[in-house]
């Protein structure tokens, strides 16, 4: 079997998304799994929120300057104001996003450690960006939808409309319906058909690190049941990925559309 | 009144910090990379323009670790008297004062934690030994990150352009290699090299000097 190549391994250690067939090779090859472990360790250490590149800037305290004065013997001062002009310049950061890739590894991640490790920033700073402006496109603005009933489905308690992501070209539509006490997805769906692989709705957290898989979807309407238990308030947005048949359950990173539920 | 402030998509340097050009009204001001070279050469007055551009960024990033207090200032003081103090240690030609302050910060952020970690470590010990129990504990796993850490950033600073630049977008801009390759211009293929490679380096420093073998 054809190892994959130690470049790839490299960027899997960072959570890029690999080839289909690296991405397959590598789930099941023991020992490209144990290069891409000893490769990361690097990443799980440096790779923490509080080393990211600058965010929010924040003005120091006068009595910062007036300790480096006092050690370094310089005879000049800043001018308080310049120092606090400081902060109106724009936060620097990642200015592109890969938005809606995320390493299947992580999706399943679910506590956040106080010096972090990879995982909660990778995932949080993929998809965040793309979460945001899904909320600032206005599923926020479409305002509360009405319940209405209907005599088969039973009442709607909340609806999304779902929007391509970026380079995506799919749409659909997603409510939720109660009828005695059990819950059902129904999505509606726009999708190309796929070669190979199969579509999956899943319900995320609006910071995209925790999601609850609800099942396959394709083409037109799918109606799934939900958990009994599930909080949509905690999982409010509808999200529909392509994925493999690899075997791996955990979200392939790869998503269509995403919307967020209202009620 | 406001400062023009543009990313400059440096070739092959991280421009951390955004660069901030001297507008009209602040004519007499140098721009950035006067500021640096001067910052080099041991100008005082250049030392309270960095502080005046980029202080807050830095404090920022050290509020974002440790919250507004002690601790935060403490970073911030220390990150400049260090860069003042190792002025010599800077070659613009590597990248800009702003990324190198980052810099600078990031290893006094390091160290806050190290100490943090001895002294409770020190409080654990005691304890236990009041208790008169073994000191081995929780937080040895916490305490090998802590370590790996300063070592890790250590080994960053040895490492030649653009290669760190290349791996410092990875790791502290959470960049795909694409987006790397987009920033930099550097082709695709290369930055996946240097990747790999470094990431290879990291690790035998891991594997020669890292916290877990020597526990």
């Amino acid at each position: 079997m054809q190892h994959c190549d130690p470049d790839e391994l490299a960027l899997a250690a960072f959570d890029e998304q690999l080839s289909a067939e690296d991405a397959a090779h590598l789930a099941d090859c023991a020992e490209c799994q144990r290069e891409v472990a000893s490769l990361r360790r690097s990443v799980d250490v440096l790779a923490v929120p509080e080393l990211a590149a600058p965010g929010q800037a924040i003005a120091p305290p006068p009595q910062v300057w007036a300790a480096i004065a006092a050690a370094t013997a310089v005879n000049v001062s800043p001018r308080e104001e310049a120092v606090a002009r400081g902060v109106d310049a724009p936060a620097p950061g990642p200015t592109e996003s890969a938005g809606h890739e995320l390493a299947g590894s992580d999706a399943g991640s679910a506590t956040v450690v106080p010096i972090g490790s990879r995982s909660p920033r990778r995932s949080a700073a993929r998809w965040l960006p793309l979460a945001a402006a899904v909320l600032v496109g206005g599923f926020i603005g479409a305002g509360a939808v009405a319940v209405t009933q209907n005599g088969a489905g039973g009442a709607v308690v909340a609806q999304a409309g779902l929007d391509p992501l970026p380079e995506q070209n799919a749409s659909g539509s997603a409510e939720v319906r109660e009828s005695r006490g059990v819950r059902e997805l129904r999505v509606d769906l726009d999708l190309p058909e796929l070669d190979d692989g199969y579509y999956e709705v899943w319900l995320l957290q609006t910071d995209a690190q925790r999601m609850v898989p609800v099942g396959v979807v394709q083409r037109g309407a799918t109606v799934l049941p939900l958990p009994a238990d599930l909080d949509l308030a905690a999982y409010p947005l509808v999200d529909v990925s392509v994925e493999p048949l690899d075997g791996d359950p955990t979200h392939s990173g790869v998503s269509v559309v995403r919307g967020e539920l209202s009620s | 009144m406001s400062l023009l402030a543009v990313r400059l998509p440096h070739l092959g340097t991280v421009a951390d910090v955004p660069i901030t050009e001297g507008s009209a009204q602040l004519g007499a001001e140098p721009d950035d990379a006067e500021v640096a070279r001067r910052f080099a050469d041991g100008d005082e007055q250049a030392l309270a323009w960095a502080y005046e551009r980029w202080a807050a960024q830095v404090h920022g990033m050290a509020v974002r670790a440790f919250g507004p207090g002690p601790d935060a200032e403490d970073v911030t003081q220390q990150t400049f008297i260090s860069a003042w103090t190792g002025r010599g240690r800077y070659r613009p030609e590597q990248g800009p004062l702003p990324a190198w302050l980052v810099g600078v910060c990031r290893h006094k952020m390091a160290d806050t934690w190290a100490k943090r970690e001895r002294q409770r470590r020190s409080t654990e010990a005691a304890t236990n030994e009041a208790r008169s129990a073994p000191t081995t504990g929780p937080g040895s796993e916490l305490a090998t990150e802590v370590a790996d850490r300063v070592l890790l950033l250590g080994e960053l600073n040895r490492i030649g352009q653009p290669q760190r630049s290349i791996i410092e977008l990875a790791f502290f801009e959470d960049l795909t290699h694409a987006q790397i390759a987009a920033r930099t211009g550097i082709p695709l293929g290369t930055v996946k090299s240097h990747i790999r490679r470094t990431l290879e380096r990291l690790r035998d420093r891991l594997e020669v000097d890292g916290a877990a073998l020597r526990s």
